[in-house]
């Protein structure tokens, strides 16, 4: 049916037809969904809304808390690398051939960019202590796609970066002034002036802006007596180069671009910090010749990364006195998290997108979720569901709202609490293992240094509830400490108490008054070296009793779920999916993605081969050939499924298939060419399409035959 | 040529032989190859060509030399090259508030000899003239040849007040190999520059590679005058290393805070005796003066640290035997309190209380640390400055009994293998591995070394061969290992199988419980073809430890890839992941 806009396809003088895609009607006018609840019969009306907001509050709160404890983690390696640039040109060993061009090496596998960044805002702050000044450029693996261009990058992003930053150098005014008068507008005839990537084009920027004198670069370090002299005057700045992601520059570019700028220096006070992404030290020294690396002085800061990162995140935002998770993670997301971050990638971005979908799942699968952080007003919750069914059940719990709000908070407040003393408990447990091994005794199984690792696990397995072992070994440990030793301990263990922040310490108030006791008593006991068996009884004794009080397992309340995952595995095919094995079942069951899941329980009836989509049939026959495909064979075979097709959905009237219910009329000869010509255009696209997937490979070993590239297909039909 | 001073000890030859060609009748075109010490040479060629330019007429050079060094690496377009030759050659440097731009003879305005070959040798004579006029020469004179002067006819001949007949321009370019990489179509011009630009020119090539090896081909270029620089000797280059201390000592003096430091003057004595230690102990491994000279910046404030600590110490005993009964004195700030007495004391020092005895003592203790400096700063595992500091001795290391005295660990930054892939992701550890057994093995061995039948569990490894030398039976050349001739390239299947194997071996255990699977090996085939296994890959390559063989846009086909790690990376991760790699080797060590 020819209408307005649909293409003329007969026309000859055209060779492409844009076909627009023309929306049908029932799908326009539906706005994007919020995902509803697996229990969405249970659901309030406006559910999804609410839990929403519910989740963004959670996710706020957990994503700024560990965002706060990675700045925390790289604080000082930012303070290194501070140092280390700054003081690039200041402390030069004497005596050296040359001038060596310093490269400082940050070696930064987990924490991404975010960390370079900070770096050079410190390091452009004109409010920072230190008067040495920096220019810094960022660049990045396409700035340097030659030698030249490379250069190019280089002078004009320290250029550009002046311009930006003009106030923040210039020291009085006139010389403001002057930057003005004389920019790069000035060059009038580009072409008989220096080229702009020519180091000496950035030397005669920096000694007309920073310096006021200066000699030819060549002349200057020719000889050893003027290297030392050469160091910056205080006033101008270093000029700093980042370059991001320096494992993928090319090294015969860099290795050139590196001689060019050692050229030039102490004249121009270069300094390159780069970013490698690999944990390899001695990058440079494996990649670049001995003749270009000993142009440079290399530097090498590592960041933080690997475990230790994990276990910091972890403990620091669950299992920390002085933060409250407004839902706590069961051990299989932890175990998840811990295995996805060891065994694919050890990145805190890892670590972030793994507990946002947590969350993101935690607050779509249950509709009770809504009462995470309070209990909305009765008036909401006595507005009837829209799935409820009021008349099923009499004594249906909606007629006395109220009393289930105050239901509903009193279990909240006790989980809180509840998850608050198991933190305290845990608190309680590193503590002592940490004094253990600092004494240099084994202690537990796990061990809170990071480098042996375990603190992980260890948390996991206290969530699992295998704890118990490892209290009875602590209060063995502590029955047998010596006099001093219970000293430090039981001072450490105060130290805890004392330290919470003061709405926990009202709870916690009689241990720490018990361990106030034990302090005193210990240090009153006398000199001996052996403490009184009632003295080193007590601290055990305290022990024990504690972490039996403290340790419970966040499932034992009621409505335990709303705030704690518990058991609920992570959807890690989400995040990990195995490309194949999606692939596969894709092809072979489409039906599954299409359907909605939740529709009916029961198995769906396996459906006929007719019934699925073209590209599924030519691929089940695909999975039925030998080694070589016969085309034509295969368009036999898919012409007679088609055929089927046809037949049964003349009958009943399936609606499936596009445009075929109008072939009601009784068969002509010109109808059946009609549909040859549909079938052959279905199974080339169809064909076309599998290409496209990889699942063919042409040859021209034999005439109409493809070779298969997939074997072995565990058909479960 | 007396009024040429040798630059380095062991040019002499070269400073006479250079220095009487370019003072006087220069070949056109000169080919300086030096192997061993190249900076050093470049230094003095550029030394002797200064001193040249500098002098005055006599009656052997009657031309004025203007000369100009262009470095091939650095001018890496012609555009460079010819803008580094002619502003050096006029002197002329580019002003930003002059917008940069490059110099020009008078009067002519936008001149644009950077453009071309052609447009650069009009700059040259425009130069050539320019300081023709400069010098006080009539262009014409000096020029005998040039049939058209257009612009220096019609000056005025002007009486030469220096004496000078000409002018003469003396062009370096260094490192030329480089050049025939970047841009091969300069070096035919340059060879010939003197008869292009009919001036009185002469071109010198420095090169640490043969002019046979840049040569263009067909002979488009003449063939140079040689001139070869022999290795430095032994003596040669302690002369140089011993001379380059008065330098830095009058630097270091001329600063502020050089109360004591290592370049004092009256340590020349125990300088010189400590490069011929250190030259003895290094000279086997290297011959370039700028490498000796860097260990020497390492190890000597080291070395002399002893020297200077006893001589605070006596200082101060002096001091106090003085001040007795003045205790009054005593907190005078200690840094002038030495440095006034260390310049009382200069006259002494010079004929320094260094005895043979604590020369011989500090030579014990340091002569195990400068191997290790060489093993450590040559291939600049660490630089100079971090080891000196990290290998600092003891203070008052002599004042200690000789039997308790030692520098105790020297430490080399060296990075071990293991340190570098310890956090990299478990799955990133089977990949490597298993990208470096594909590079290592041939494909035909896979099933071999990786096939499990049913219930056979013992490999059919290969039975190892009893090398024989050289020859095999059959008589041709034993084969090469596979591990010394580099990695092979592999297609991505392959890798992934062998990852399959891998895994399905030695990381069954280490999985999180899934129930899902039942087939043994059903869920190492899920995880050999998941997401993150493929993103490892594109990331490990990006951090160099894989190479993709395989341009990144054919779609045809698996990429190829090839393992860029070591066997002792390989070895480092096999442990890691408790495999033994020389059971899965075809070719074990």
């Amino acid at each position: 049916m020819p209408s307005m806009d649909s293409p003329n396809l007969d026309d000859v003088n055209k060779t492409v037809f844009c076909i627009p895609y023309v929306p049908r009607d029932e799908a326009t006018g539906s706005m994007p969904k919020l995902p509803t609840s697996v229990g969405e019969d249970r659901d309030l009306d406006n559910g999804e809304e609410l839990r929403l907001l519910a989740y963004k509050e959670a996710w706020r709160g957990c994503l700024n808390r560990m965002q706060q404890i990675i700045q925390e983690l790289q604080n000082a390696s930012i303070k290194a690398v501070l140092e280390e640039v700054r003081s690039s040109y200041t402390d030069i060993l004497p005596g050296l051939p040359y001038p060596e061009l310093p490269v400082i090496s940050v070696i930064n596998p987990g924490l991404g960019s975010s960390f370079l960044d900070e770096v050079s805002v410190h390091l452009e702050s004109p409010t920072s202590s230190s008067n040495v000044q920096c220019l810094v450029a960022h660049l990045y693996p396409g700035d340097f796609p030659n030698v030249a261009t490379g250069m190019r990058s280089i002078i004009s992003g320290l250029m550009e970066r002046e311009d930006m930053q003009d106030g923040g150098i210039v020291s009085s005014l006139d010389w403001r002034y002057k930057t003005k008068s004389s920019g790069i507008v000035k060059r009038k005839t580009p072409s008989s002036s220096l080229a702009n990537y020519d180091i000496k084009f950035l030397f005669a920027w920096y000694r007309n802006r920073f310096k006021s004198s200066g000699t030819l670069i060549s002349a200057k370090f020719t000889s050893l007596s003027h290297f030392r002299s050469g160091t910056n005057e205080s006033s101008s700045p270093l000029l700093v180069i980042v370059l991001h992601d320096f494992e993928q520059l090319d090294p015969h570019v860099m290795q050139d671009i590196f001689y060019v700028c050692s050229g030039s220096i102490p004249a121009l006070p270069l300094v390159f910090l780069v970013s490698m992404s690999s944990p390899a030290s001695n990058y440079l020294n494996a990649i670049y010749s001995t003749s270009t690396v000993a142009l440079l002085r290399v530097r090498s800061i590592t960041v933080p990364a690997g475990n230790a990162v994990l276990q910091e995140l972890l403990l620091k935002t669950f299992f920390d006195a002085h933060f409250e998770p407004m839902i706590m993670f069961g051990p299989a997301v932890l175990e998840f998290l811990q295995d996805y971050f060891t065994r694919y990638h050890s990145s805190t971005d890892a670590i972030i997108t793994i507990l946002q979908v947590a969350h993101l799942r935690h607050f779509t699968s249950d509709p009770l979720t809504l009462l995470v952080r309070d209990t909305p007003s009765a008036d909401v919750l006595s507005k009837p569901g829209k799935y409820v069914d009021m008349d099923a059940d009499e004594s249906h719990p909606l007629s006395n709202v109220p009393r289930i709000i105050d239901n509903v908070n009193d279990a909240r407040r006790a989980f809180y609490s509840r998850l608050r003393s198991l933190r305290l408990g845990f608190g309680v447990m590193i503590c002592i293992q940490s004094f253990l091994e600092d004494g240099g005794y084994k202690g537990l199984d796990w061990s809170v240094d990071a480098k042996k690792g375990g603190l992980c696990t260890a948390m996991i397995n206290l969530l699992k509830g295998h704890f118990t072992r490892d209290v009875k070994e602590l209060v063995r440990y502590t029955r047998k400490l010596r006099r001093d030793e219970l000293t430090t301990l039981s001072g450490r263990l105060h130290e805890i108490f004392s330290g919470l922040p003061p709405s926990v310490l009202s709870e916690e108030r009689a241990s720490l008054d018990q361990l106030a006791r034990i302090k005193n008593s210990v240090s009153e006991s006398g000199a001996s070296d052996v403490p009184p068996a009632d003295i080193s009884a007590s601290l055990s004794d305290w022990v024990a009793q504690y972490l039996g009080e403290s340790l419970k397992l966040p499932e034992e309340g009621i409505l335990w779920d709303i705030w704690y995952t518990g058991l609920a595995p992570f959807p890690s095919e989400l995040l990990n999916p195995s490309l194949r094995a999606s692939m596969m079942a894709g092809l072979l069951r489409p039906h599954d993605y299409v359907d909605d899941i939740n529709a009916n329980d029961i198995e769906p009836a396996p459906k006929e081969i007719w019934e699925l989509p073209d590209i599924s049939i030519l691929f089940k026959r695909y999975l039925d050939s030998g080694k070589m495909i016969n085309v034509y064979d295969w368009f036999e075979s898919f012409k007679s499924v088609l055929d089927s097709q046809r037949l049964n959905v003349k009958e009943p009237a399936s609606p499936k298939k596009r445009g075929r219910q109008k072939a009601q009329a009784p068969e002509t000869t010109e109808d059946d060419e009609k549909w040859d010509t549909e079938v052959q255009a279905r199974f080339i696209r169809a064909l076309h399409e599998l290409d496209y997937l990889g699942f063919i490979k042409h040859t021209n070993r034999k005439a109409d035959h493809l070779l298969r590239t997939v074997f072995d297909v565990d058909d479960a039909d | 040529m007396d009024f040429l001073k040798c630059p380095v000890p062991g040019y002499e030859n070269v400073t006479v032989e250079f220095g009487t060609l370019a003072s006087t009748y220069p070949p056109p075109f000169i080919y300086i190859q030096d192997i061993q010490a190249l900076r050093t040479t470049l230094n003095a060629v550029d030394a002797i060509l200064r001193d040249i330019s500098n002098s005055n007429a006599s009656m052997l050079h009657r031309s004025k030399v203007y000369y100009a060094k262009a470095d091939c690496i650095s001018c890496f377009t012609p555009r460079l090259f010819y803008e580094a030759v002619i502003n050096s050659l006029v002197g002329w440097e580019p002003d930003w508030e002059e917008g940069c731009s490059n110099w020009a003879a008078d009067g002519v305005v936008g001149a644009k000899w950077n453009e071309n070959m052609d447009m650069f040798l009009h700059g040259l004579r425009a130069a050539h003239q320019y300081l023709c006029r400069q010098s006080g020469i009539g262009i014409s004179e000096s020029q005998g040849q040039l049939r058209k002067t257009p612009k220096g006819k019609g000056k005025a001949k002007e009486v030469p007040e220096a004496g000078f007949d000409g002018v003469r321009f003396i062009i370096v370019v260094e490192r030329v190999e480089r050049l025939k990489e970047s841009q091969p179509e300069m070096i035919v011009p340059l060879t010939r520059l003197a008869e292009l630009a009919r001036i009185d020119l002469s071109v010198v090539f420095v090169s640490q590679v043969g002019w046979e090896d840049v040569k263009p081909p067909l002979g488009a270029s003449p063939d140079p005058y040689y001139i070869d620089i022999h290795a430095p000797s032994k003596e040669h280059i302690v002369q140089s290393l011993v001379s380059n201390f008065s330098s830095l000592s009058s630097s270091a003096s001329s600063s502020p805070s050089s109360s004591l430091t290592p370049y004092h003057p009256a340590l020349e004595p125990l300088y010189s005796h400590f490069i011929t230690i250190l030259c003895d102990v290094c000279f086997p491994f290297t011959h370039d003066p700028a490498e000796l000279q860097y260990i020497a910046a390492a190890r000597w404030p080291g070395f002399c640290k002893p020297v200077l600590d006893e001589h605070k110490k006596t200082a101060k005993n002096s001091n106090l035997h003085s001040n007795g009964d003045a205790d009054v004195d005593m907190d005078v700030d200690d840094g002038e309190e030495r440095d006034s007495l260390f310049d009382e004391g200069e006259p002494s020092t010079t004929s320094m209380p260094i005895t043979t005895d604590v020369r011989m003592r500090l030579t014990r203790l340091f002569n195990p640390s400068l191997t290790q400096a060489v093993e450590s700063l040559v291939p600049r595992l660490s630089n100079a400055a971090d080891w000196a500091k990290a290998n600092d001795p003891q203070p008052n290391l002599l004042s200690l009994p000789p039997g308790k005295a030692s520098l105790g660990q020297t430490h080399g930054s060296m990075a071990t293998p293991s340190d570098a892939t310890r956090s990299l992701p478990r799955m990133s550890k089977f990949i490597l591995l298993a990208s470096y057994l594909a590079s290592t093995n041939p494909a035909k061995s896979d099933i071999r070394i990786f096939g499990r039948g049913v219930d056979e569990k013992k490999r059919r490894r290969r039975r190892a061969v009893p090398k024989t030398s050289g020859k095999t039976k059959s008589g041709g050349p034993s084969k090469i290992p596979q591990r010394l001739l580099g990695p092979t390239a592999f297609p991505l299947d392959r890798m992934l199988a062998i990852l399959g194997a891998l895994l399905e071996e030695n990381d069954v255990d280490s999985r999180m419980l899934n129930r899902q699977f039942i087939i043994p090996g059903e869920e190492t085939d899920m995880e050999i073809s998941r997401v993150g296994v493929f993103a490892s890959i594109v990331e490990l390559t990006s951090m160099r430890l894989l190479h993709r063989a395989s341009p990144p846009d054919r779609l045809d086909g698996p990429p190829q890839f090839k393992a860029a790690i070591s066997y002792d990376t390989a070895l480092a991760l096999a442990r890691q992941l408790k495999i033994a790699l020389n059971d899965l080797l075809w070719d074990p060590m």
